[in-house]
This record gives C-alpha cells, sequence and structure tokens, in this order.
C-alpha cells in the first residue's frame, strides 16, 4: 500500500473514538432517513394492496332489518357487483372469570365460504366459526385477554348471560376501517344469532360496485340512487359510508404521519450532517501538523484533498455497513407497527431499493457535503501556518483587527465581567474560563446549538402536540358531557325514566334526546353526503359546542340545524343563516343553517336540531330511545359504576336496556390512536436528542482535546481533579441551558407546524394549540441530563490527563 | 502596598526546603526503555536562586518536572519542607503545588481566555487563598512590581513575549509559595526581556524565595547562587563544574565518577613544599592557604584559595617538585575532590580548551609567585 493510503488507514483506525463518533454522527442520519423511507414504500404499496385484496366495500348502509330478499334486490340494482348483508349489533362481553366488560360489536355473516366482500385475514384458530362460536377481531385483545380456545361470557339484553367459545382470531382491514370511534368488532354465524336473542334480519349492506371502484363520485352516485330505491321500499337508511377498493380510509393520515416523520428524518439528516461538519473541522485542525509535513515534502493541494475525499468516503462506507441493514429492519418494523395499528396486513420483509439508493447517497454524500470545506480550507493551509505550532487554529478567536487584538464579542465579555464586578458580582476565574471557553469556537458552538436546539424544539413541541390533541379531543368531548348513556331497544316516556332515573341520588340529572338521519343534497338534487341529527332538548347543558360561527340551536327552531365543520367539504362557503337542502324521512327540505361548529371530521357530519321538533316529526313526542344522565361525580371509574348500576337497575325494573355506556369513555378509541402517533414523533424527537446530544458530546470532546495544554497549566498551577472536572461540565451545561432557551422560542413555530399537519391531517381541521410546561420541564430535565452525560467523558480523560503529557517539556 | 497585601516572603534562609533521594526515572515506549534519570540526589536550601543546566536531553526538565510533582519517579522520593509530594494523589498534588510552588514555563502558558490580571487571580481562585475582594488587589500589586500594571486587562496575546513572561512570573507569585521553578523562562526572551527576568529573580531570591531555574544558557549561571548541571541523568558534581566550566558536560560527568572527596582538619598540610605532586585538587568547602617557605618560621602565605578553586596543577603541568606547600587554612577544615596525575592527563588530553585555561592559570601563578618570591626576597637580604 502507498504511503499516503497507508496514512488515511491510521487515521481511520488510530483514533478509534473519533471514527466511531464521526461513523456513528452519520450512520444515526442515514439510519433515521432509511427507516422512515423505508416504512414510507412498504406502507403505501401495502396499504392499498392488503386493502383491497380483502376486497373493501365500496358502499356501506346502516339501515332497518330486512331479509334475504330484499339482498337480492339489492344485489340485482344496476352498478352494484357484489352486496352482501350483515347483521350488526352491540354486546357486552367479557373472559369467563373476568369482572370487567367489554363493548364489542358483533358482527353476523351470512355464509363465510362465500364471503366476497371485506373479507376476514385470519390469524389464528378458526377460520369460520360454528353454532356458538366466535371469531374475534385483533382490536379485541387490546381491551380484554383472549384466545382461540377460551370461553366468553355474554350480556344478553334480558340480562341472561351465556357463553360463547371464541374459535380464531381474524384481522378485518375494511370494516371498522372508516369508523374512528367504534368499539372493536367479533363475527359469528347466522347459527348463532339465537343466542344472542336476535332475529335473523339484517341492518347492513356491504356493496361494491361494478366499476369506478376507486371513483368516489361514482360510487356517490350509485349509492344514492341504491338509498333511494331502498327508501322507495320502506327501509330506512340510517349512516352511509363510501371507500375506494384501493385506498385505506386512514391513507391520508398515515400518510400526513410519514410525512412529517420524513421531515424530522431529513431534520435529523441535517442535524447529523452538522455534527460530522464539526467533528471533520477538528480533525482537520489536529492534522494541520500532518498536512504541513506532507507539503513540506512535496504534497500538493490536489493530493492532499483526495487523501482527506477517501477519508470522508470511507467514514461514509463504515456509516453505510451499520445504518443500511438496521435501516431495513427498522423500516419494516416500523412499517409494520403502523399496519398493526391501522388494521392492516404487510406484503412480507424486502429490502426497499429506493430507500436503499437514498440511505446509500445520505451516507456518502452527507459526509461529503459536510467535510468539503473543512478539506478545502485544511488541504489549503500554508505549511508556514500548518507548522507553526498555531495548531487550534485560533484564527477564529481573533479579532477582526488582526491576530493580537481582542474581538469585539470578547469585548463585550471583559466589558461584562468589569460592569458586574463594578457592581459586587464577582465572577470567579474557573466559571469565567467555562463561561469564556463556552464563547471560543463559535462556528463550533452554533453548529451544536443548532443541532441540540432543532432537538429541544422537536421535543418540546411534540409535547405541545400531544396536549393539543387531547386538549382537541377532549373538548370534542363537550359534546359528550353526560355522565351515562343509557339506550333502551324500546322508547320510553322521558319522565318516567326521568323519575326512575333519580330515585337513586347519585343521579342529579337526566336528559332525553331523539336522533335522526338526512341527506345532504347538492343544489342539483343529487345527495353528497348524509347528517347525523343529533336533538338534545333546547337549551340542554350536556352539549358545550366549540363554535365555529353562528349560534347554537335554541327551543322553537324549527328546520334549523347547527352543523359540524365537515360541511365545508360540500359546501365550503357556507355560512350560519345559509339554507341547506336536506333530504329527511325521504322528503326534500330546506334548513336553515343557524351555526357551525368544530367536530371530528372522519366521524362524519353531525347535525344538532332541538328535540322537540324532531321528536314531533317522528310522531315520538316527549319519547326517547336514548337518554342523557348527570351523576354527582364525574370521574371516569364513577361513570363506570353508574352505568352498570344504572344497567342493573332499570334492567331490574323490567326496562329493555340496550347499553349503558360510561361518558368519558367515548373518546377512548380516539385518544388511543392519538397516543399512538404521539408515540411516533416522541421517539422521533428522542432521537433528534440523542444527535444533538452526540454533537454536543463531540464538541466537548474536541474542546478537551484541543485544551489539553490549557487544562495541563491549570493543573500545574493549583487546579485539582473536581476543579477541571467542573469546568468541563460547566461548559456543557451552559450550552444545554442556551439550547434550552432556544429551544423555547423555536419550539412555538415548530409547535403551531406540527399541530397544524397533524390536526388538518387527522380532524381535517386546524385546531386552537395548547402549550404545556410538561415537554419544557422534561426537556430542561433531559437536557441537563444529556449535556452532563455528554461532558462527563471529556471531563474524566480531561482530569486524568497528567501535566507532562500535555506540556511535553521535552 | 497594604499590609494585608504585602508579599509574604520566607524568613529562614539557608534550611534545607527541597530533598531529591535517589530518584530514577525510566520512561517506557515502544522502542523499549530509557532512563531520563539515573538515581538522583540533590538538596536546595532555602533562598538560593539555583540553575539547572544541561543539554537537550540530559533530564533537566525530568528533573525540574520531579521536583514540582509533574512526572512521578519510577524509584527514589522528593521530599519538600519535609513532605513526600509523591505519597499524594494527583489531584491533592495540583492542590499542594498552588500553594507551595509556583511555575514559570517557557511558553508562558497563560490562559488565552483570561486577561493578565485575571491569569494572576486564577491559582488564588483554585487553592482558594486571600479574600475573594483581596485577590484582584494582590494580582495587581504583583503586576506592578513585574511592571506590568498597564497591561492589566490585555489579553495575553495582546502583550508582548516579555509582559507575557512577566505575568507569568505574577501569576507564579500570586499565592506566595516559597519556591519559583522556572523552565527556560527567558528562551524565547530577546535579551533585554531575558535580563528583566533575571533581574526579576534576584531580586525575589534575595527577599526569600527559592528559584530553581532549568536553562541550557551556561552564561544565565553567572546571575544564580548555585548551578546544578546535569549530563545523561546524571548530576555532574557542582565543584568540577565550577571549577572546570569549560569541560564538555559528559566529561565533567566523568570526571565526577572518577574524583574522590578528602577531608583536611584546620592546618593540615595538604602538599608539602618540593614534595612531587600526585593530584589535582579542587576546594569543595572551606579554604586553602598557599605557602611559601622561609628561614626558620618566616613563612610567606602567597595566595588563599576559596570553594571551586583547585591546586596541584601547577606540577602536574610542568612537571618537578612542589614550589610551596598547601595546608588548610587555620580557622576552618576543608573538604577537597581530587583526582589522580593520571586522570589529570586523561582530561587535559580530552579536552584542550581546559588545558589552555589551565596553562594560563598556572603561567599567571608562577607569576605571582615570582613576585611573591622576590618580594620575600628584598624583605630577607634588603
Amino acid at each position: 500500500m502507498r504511503p499516503r493510503w497507508r496514512k488515511v488507514l491510521s487515521d481511520l483506525i488510530d483514533n478509534k473514538a473519533r471514527t466511531l463518533l464521526v461513523v456513528l454522527s452519520i450512520a444515526v442520519g442515514v439510519f433515521a432517513i432509511g427507516v422512515i423511507a423505508g416504512a414510507y414504500v412498504i406502507i403505501s404499496e401495502d396499504m392499498s394492496v392488503s386493502y383491497a385484496s380483502n376486497n373493501p366495500a365500496n358502499i356501506e348502509l346502516r339501515m332497518d332489518d330486512f331479509d334475504e330478499d330484499f339482498l337480492n334486490t339489492i344485489r340485482k340494482f344496476d352498478g352494484i357487483k357484489e352486496a352482501e348483508a350483515r347483521r350488526v349489533f352491540n354486546i357486552r362481553a367479557r373472559p369467563l372469570g373476568k369482572t370487567q366488560w367489554t363493548s364489542i360489536d358483533v358482527i353476523t355473516i351470512e355464509d363465510f365460504e362465500e364471503n366476497e366482500v371485506n373479507l376476514l385475514t385470519p390469524l389464528s384458530g378458526k377460520e369460520i366459526p360454528l353454532k356458538n362460536e366466535i371469531l374475534l377481531e385483533q382490536d379485541v385483545l387490546e381491551k380484554m385477554d383472549a384466545a382461540p380456545g377460551d370461553t366468553l361470557e355474554v350480556q344478553l339484553r334480558d340480562d341472561s348471560i351465556k357463553t360463547i367459545y371464541v374459535a380464531g382470531i381474524v384481522q378485518d382491514s375494511s370494516t371498522g376501517a372508516v369508523d374512528f370511534l367504534a368499539p372493536p368488532l367479533a363475527y359469528i354465524s347466522t347459527d348463532t344469532l339465537r343466542l344472542f336473542d336476535q332475529g335473523e334480519l339484517f341492518n347492513r349492506v356491504f356493496a361494491t360496485v361494478e366499476t369506478g371502484q376507486d371513483d368516489d363520485a361514482h360510487i356517490n352516485i350509485v349509492l344514492s340512487a341504491l338509498k333511494e330505491k331502498i327508501e322507495k321500499n320502506d327501509y330506512e337508511v340510517g349512516r352511509t359510508f363510501r371507500s375506494l377498493t384501493h385506498q385505506h380510509p386512514l391513507e391520508t393520515t398515515i400518510n400526513a404521519v410519514l410525512g412529517i416523520l420524513m421531515a424530522l428524518g431529513v431534520l435529523i439528516v441535517f442535524l447529523s450532517s452538522s455534527l460530522i461538519a464539526n467533528t471533520l473541522s477538528a480533525l482537520l485542525t489536529q492534522h494541520l501538523r500532518h498536512i504541513g509535513v506532507m507539503k513540506l515534502i512535496g504534497g500538493r493541494d490536489k493530493i492532499i484533498f483526495k487523501m482527506y475525499l477517501v477519508l470522508l468516503v470511507s467514514f461514509g462506507v463504515l456509516a453505510l455497513l451499520i445504518a443500511v441493514p438496521a435501516g431495513g429492519q427498522g423500516a419494516y418494523g416500523l412499517a409494520q407497527f403502523i399496519a398493526t395499528m391501522m388494521g392492516f396486513s404487510l406484503l412480507g420483509y424486502r429490502i426497499v431499493p429506493s430507500a436503499f439508493i437514498i440511505q446509500i447517497m445520505v451516507g456518502l454524500l452527507v459526509p461529503l457535503v459536510a467535510g468539503f470545506m473543512p478539506v478545502i480550507n485544511g488541504s489549503r493551509v500554508t505549511v508556514q501556518k500548518a507548522i507553526s505550532g498555531d495548531l487550534a487554529g485560533e484564527s477564529s478567536e481573533q479579532g477582526e483587527g488582526g491576530a493580537n487584538r481582542e474581538s469585539r464579542f470578547e469585548a463585550i465579555q471583559f466589558q461584562a465581567t468589569r460592569i458586574l464586578a463594578d457592581r459586587g458580582i464577582r465572577i470567579k476565574r474557573p466559571l469565567l474560563i467555562s463561561l469564556r471557553n463556552t464563547f471560543r469556537r463559535r462556528g463550533r458552538l452554533i453548529l451544536t446549538l443548532f443541532t441540540l436546539t432543532m432537538g429541544g424544539a422537536t421535543f418540546i413541541s411534540v409535547f405541545n402536540v400531544r396536549v393539543t390533541l387531547h386538549e382537541y379531543v377532549e373538548s370534542v368531548g363537550n359534546y359528550f358531557l353526560a355522565d351515562v348513556t343509557l339506550d333502551f331497544d324500546t322508547p320510553y316516556r322521558v319522565s318516567e325514566i326521568e323519575q326512575f332515573a333519580m330515585q337513586d341520588p347519585r343521579v342529579t340529572y337526566v336528559e332525553g334526546w331523539a336522533f335522526s338521519g338526512a341527506d345532504i343534497l347538492y343544489p342539483d338534487g343529487t345527495t353528497a353526503d348524509n347528517v347525523s341529527l343529533l336533538a338534545p332538548p333546547a337549551g340542554s347543558s350536556l352539549v358545550d359546542p366549540l363554535m365555529v360561527s353562528g349560534r347554537w340551536v335554541q327551543a322553537g327552531d324549527k328546520k334549523k340545524l347547527t352543523i359540524s365543520e365537515g360541511i365545508y367539504d360540500l359546501y365550503p362557503n357556507l355560512q350560519a343563516g345559509d339554507y341547506l337542502p336536506l333530504k329527511v324521512n325521504g322528503k326534500e327540505e330546506s334548513w336553515e343553517v343557524v351555526g357551525i361548529f368544530k367536530f371530528i371530521n372522519m366521524e362524519g357530519i353531525l347535525g344538532y336540531a332541538p328535540y322537540d321538533y324532531i321528536s314531533r316529526d317522528q310522531n315520538m313526542a316527549n319519547l326517547s330511545f336514548s337518554y342523557r344522565i348527570v351523576t354527582e361525580e364525574h370521574d371516569r371509574a364513577y361513570q363506570e359504576m353508574m352505568a352498570e348500576d344504572l344497567d342493573a337497575y332499570f334492567r331490574d325494573n323490567g326496562f329493555h336496556v340496550q347499553e349503558a355506556t360510561p361518558g368519558l369513555s367515548t373518546l377512548d378509541s380516539a385518544a388511543e390512536s392519538l397516543d399512538i402517533l404521539i408515540s411516533f414523533l416522541l421517539i422521533m424527537a428522542l432521537l433528534t436528542a440523542v444527535v444533538g446530544s452526540m454533537g454536543l458530546a463531540g464538541t466537548m470532546s474536541m474542546n478537551v482535546l484541543e485544551r489539553t495544554r490549557e487544562i495541563g497549566i491549570m493543573r500545574a498551577i493549583g487546579a485539582t481533579d473536581i476543579r477541571i472536572i467542573t469546568m468541563v461540565l460547566v461548559e456543557g451545561l451552559l450550552i444545554g441551558i442556551i439550547s434550552f432557551i432556544l429551544g423555547i422560542f423555536l419550539a412555538v413555530p415548530f409547535t403551531y407546524g406540527f399541530s397544524w399537519i397533524v390536526s388538518t391531517a387527522i380532524f381535517e381541521t386546524p385546531i386552537d394549540v395548547v402549550f404545556t410546561p410538561m415537554g419544557y420541564g422534561i426537556w430542561a430535565g433531559l437536557v441537563i441530563l444529556l449535556s452532563t452525560l455528554a461532558s462527563v467523558l471529556p471531563a474524566r480523560s480531561a482530569a486524568r490527563l497528567t501535566i507532562r503529557e500535555v506540556l511535553a517539556y521535552e | 502596598m497594604t499590609k494585608r497585601t504585602q508579599l509574604k516572603l520566607a524568613t529562614v534562609n539557608g534550611t534545607e526546603l527541597i530533598k531529591i533521594e535517589q530518584v530514577v526515572k525510566t520512561f517506557s515506549n515502544a522502542a523499549g526503555e530509557f532512563t531520563a534519570l539515573r538515581g538522583i540526589d540533590l538538596t536546595l536550601n532555602r533562598g538560593e536562586f539555583v540553575a539547572i543546566i544541561g543539554k537537550s536531553g540530559s533530564g533537566k526538565s525530568t528533573l525540574l518536572n520531579m521536583l514540582t510533582g509533574i512526572d512521578h519517579p519510577t524509584a527514589g522520593k522528593v521530599l519538600v519542607d519535609g513532605i513526600d509530594i509523591y505519597a499524594q494523589s494527583e489531584s491533592k498534588r495540583s492542590l499542594w503545588r498552588g500553594r507551595n510552588l509556583g511555575i514559570v514555563f517557557q511558553f508562558f502558558q497563560l490562559l488565552p481566555m483570561l486577561n493578565l490580571l485575571e491569569n494572576v487571580m486564577l491559582p488564588m481562585d483554585y487553592v482558594g487563598m486571600y479574600d475573594v475582594d483581596e485577590r484582584p488587589k494582590r494580582a495587581m500589586e504583583l503586576l506592578r512590581m513585574v511592571g506590568l500594571e498597564e497591561q492589566a486587562q490585555k489579553l495575553p496575546r495582546a502583550a508582548s513575549t516579555g509582559q507575557q513572561q512577566s505575568a507569568a512570573i505574577a501569576r507564579a507569585l500570586s499565592t506566595d509559595a516559597p519556591i519559583i521553578v522556572a523552565d527556560e523562562p527567558t528562551g524565547n526572551l530577546d535579551s533585554r526581556s531575558a535580563n528583566h527576568i533575571i533581574d526579576l529573580f534576584t531580586e525575589l531570591s534575595e527577599r526569600g524565595k527559592t528559584i530553581v531555574m532549568v536553562t541550557h544558557d551556561s552564561t544565565m549561571t553567572q546571575r544564580t547562587s548555585r548551578t546544578v548541571v546535569i549530563s545523561d541523568g546524571q548530576l555532574v558534581n557542582e565543584t568540577i563544574a565550577q571549577a572546570l566550566p569549560l569541560l564538555s558536560q559528559p566529561l565533567m560527568k566523568e570526571l565526577s565518577n572518577k574524583a574522590e572527596k578528602i577531608n583536611f582538619a584546620p592546618n593540615e598540610t595538604i602538599i608539602r613544599s618540593k614534595d612531587p605532586v600526585q593530584k589535582f585538587f579542587m576546594i569543595i568547602s572551606g579554604k586553602v592557604d598557599v605557602v611559601l617557605h622561609g628561614r626558620g618560621k618566616d613563612d610567606l602565605t602567597v595566595s588563599q584559595l576559596e570553594r571551586n578553586d583547585f591546586f596541584g596543577e601547577i606540577e602536574l603541568m610542568r612537571g618537578g617538585k612542589s614550589v610551596a606547600s598547601v595546608r588548610a587554612a587555620e580557622d576552618t577544615p576543608v573538604e577537597l575532590l581530587a583526582i589522580s596525575r593520571e586522570d589529570f592527563y586523561w582530561l587535559m588530553g580530552e579536552s584542550p580548551l581546559t588545558e589552555k585555561a589551565i596553562g594560563n592559570i598556572v603561567q599567571k601563578r608562577l607569576d605571582e609567585q615570582k613576585q611573591a618570591d622576590r618580594r620575600k626576597r628584598k624583605r630577607l637580604f634588603g
């Protein structure tokens, strides 16, 4: 090997700690971008394929009970390719011997073998349940411990408890995907309906269209026509949903999340490149003498440039060796995690060529770009300068006026010290050294601060976004203020239920609500979407809406409603006071929109109208199926207890209770989904924080390395180990604290940016940003911890230096 | 100068302060082992201004590192004011050093981020000496002493090299350490600045500080009270170094090994007149009288030789018998270093410069004796 390449090799091998630092700096960025790019590609490819492979229904109709004959009518309808009927009902179930009930939507499939729409993917156990057997969707397992072979207890309407055998676990990517707040699902055959005291009738239609399966407008046309036909047959359609065959309903959300992750990945690459630039610049400074000697004996700029370029590429290759395999595994792991959470399957582990290429490009280009300037500067250095002994490159510390004058920044520092001293505040020299050392290498300090501040700001804003989202979900809870929602199978007189409920001294207030559904029509009369109309009594205190414009419903409102923001998708310019064409109970009417409020748009369009009007319209004046009950206390545990007690109480008194739900549980699944998203963001934030602290550790090591001579002097004039360690630690901490302060400010735009992206992706509406001290507090603790950790090793090695080593007399 | 900031100086001069006993230092590296110090014994007294001289690589800085506690001896002990400094941990030794030693480096080694005043204050901060409010006053006082009052707020790099070294001396004095150790303090200075620094050391030595200065410049030894020569890790006998300064250091070292010490009581005869002379003598301590004999008791003392003088060279160089008697002075015993006739001739062969210098001295002494002889005859015969 030629001596010059032997030198490059020894530069790689001799200082293993430095090589490791550079390689890890590159590897972190390459790994992050590999994980995210790989996961992005895997999910984008697999999500639609996996979703489409289950032949998802393009149309879902929730309607009155119907029979097989009517299903055949639907099947024959023009434009419908396949149609299957299901009976869906809610039960409460728990594993045998357990006390905690779980609400489950049971789906009855007419014929598992002939099932063609919304296919199930068997995960374990049997694929087809026999009589009195049930298949559980994997989401159920998050709520209860159950496995094939277990027995579940099921509570029926008459309070009787039956047992059912768990036959298998399946994954259903299609059925629940559209409903963000839906309970988990389970599947039975029609043979089992009797066990649940259910008739052999259906209440949902899942259908695919013949053509245009990925054309929402076409599906809507078919759906509208089908709905009209169904309603002409005196069946009422409650809600309708549309889905494209090759687009997972949550695809935009997932893509938004991946987009944020990608942005963070790019940020990490960016941060790691500043770390690399820092380390390489220090390396080149240390190598100035080598460069000087090489030039002295005939080395040209070009040769030296080439040598260091090869060194940079070698760092990149070493980083790739670590980061590419780890990134590939990480990408699949992340994709698998997201797929499990979102309920779809991946097509299997594979190397993603585009991610692979991106990693190689980043791994090779980043060190080249980051190290280019240091290498150019290093190779151009004059022999005189290189071997003059001014190896610390103190030029950055020199003032504009020349080598021997103090810079403006130094003058400010001295002035500040004098002003403080004049006021009796004397900063001791050891602390002064730490303070001034911090600002000596300003280029390096800026890069370090940049890295650490970005990490900190991301970290803090992730916490803010978390609270922002939770606050929003909680504010959505303002629509569900009752402590218990009591639903009956048959309507009861409001006064009767009120009287019964109030007999329990813990119940303070009862309201009976009415419900209705309506189609929202386009001006040309075609159906645009449907709206669920909730009808609380006018002036109800159990809804505290987040109004966007207009007012809430009032007593005496007729054909007036407030509607959720989702209406803007159909009528972007709608304002309070405008009239909206609706089809209510088959009749086209014009309703005045008196107000628009915020809600989770993914849940569909929601409207409110006064109880008096809706109940009369339904010929159900003073009657209601559904009651909102307020109790003495409002915490989660109390609500659950009251739900159980009221459920039992009304059943005992002969009422047909369908379900008693604790109020806060309504938002459970929404909050859980948010937590998954937040945990992704947090992982990325931690990764940026790790890159930041690696940057700090590198900077502190380089600082200590460059200041060994000064440390030796300090030891020579009386500095003990603890003094030296403290000096380095204080410098590290100071950098940490400065970055924290900068991070506080930078976190503000970050929080707004992240919140906007996430909320528009999930809720389809921008939401009010909330700031929490938690992120700031945790980051303050973390940055102090990271700064200390990043400085401890350099500080210890500084204290271990013997004076002879650093002063090198002879 | 206020009472509190007045420099407290060592008061008991002449007593033993630093004792180096059988110190060996061996360095190991890939090429093998290298012994830099080979069993050094050295005692330094309070108030001495000592120069340690030696060629590059002779071990002088290693020796300095040993007595400052900067490096660790492979064997042997270093006692400073009775304390075995290597019995302490490195960290405690740093603190001890801050309180007991002021170190002046060849390259000044001021901390670049602190101005001169702050640099001087730093050791006081490290060892916790003087009140916090007292420190700037004392530092300014020291800077005034070294002539840097006007430069106090300058950064080291804005000061001249001479000013930097003066500031380094002020820093070395800041904790009022009794010992000042300087490693080539003038090595990087022009002659004017170098003289200023040596003046400062002389003044400090006069005020009771013990100054130990490493230098390769033998002319500096003219200003010191004592010179220690080191060659190849061994100390050269100080008497040889002083008596025969033109010898090369390896020759000095070799001669140190050949020479023997002889003690004489007061008035005891060392060389008898007209006896053959077999040895060359150098005076370690005490005095000797050179005496011409007259009739009866009428002897004439032609000269009195003191520490670091030598005798016996006339007869060894010219041959023949002793022209005068040499005896220990009446009031003090004398300690001599003697080398044999053969070794003396070997030495003259090895060092023509020394031979020439001694030749000149022989001629000078013979001239003095002739004159003394004439004076004696005149007195005897009129």
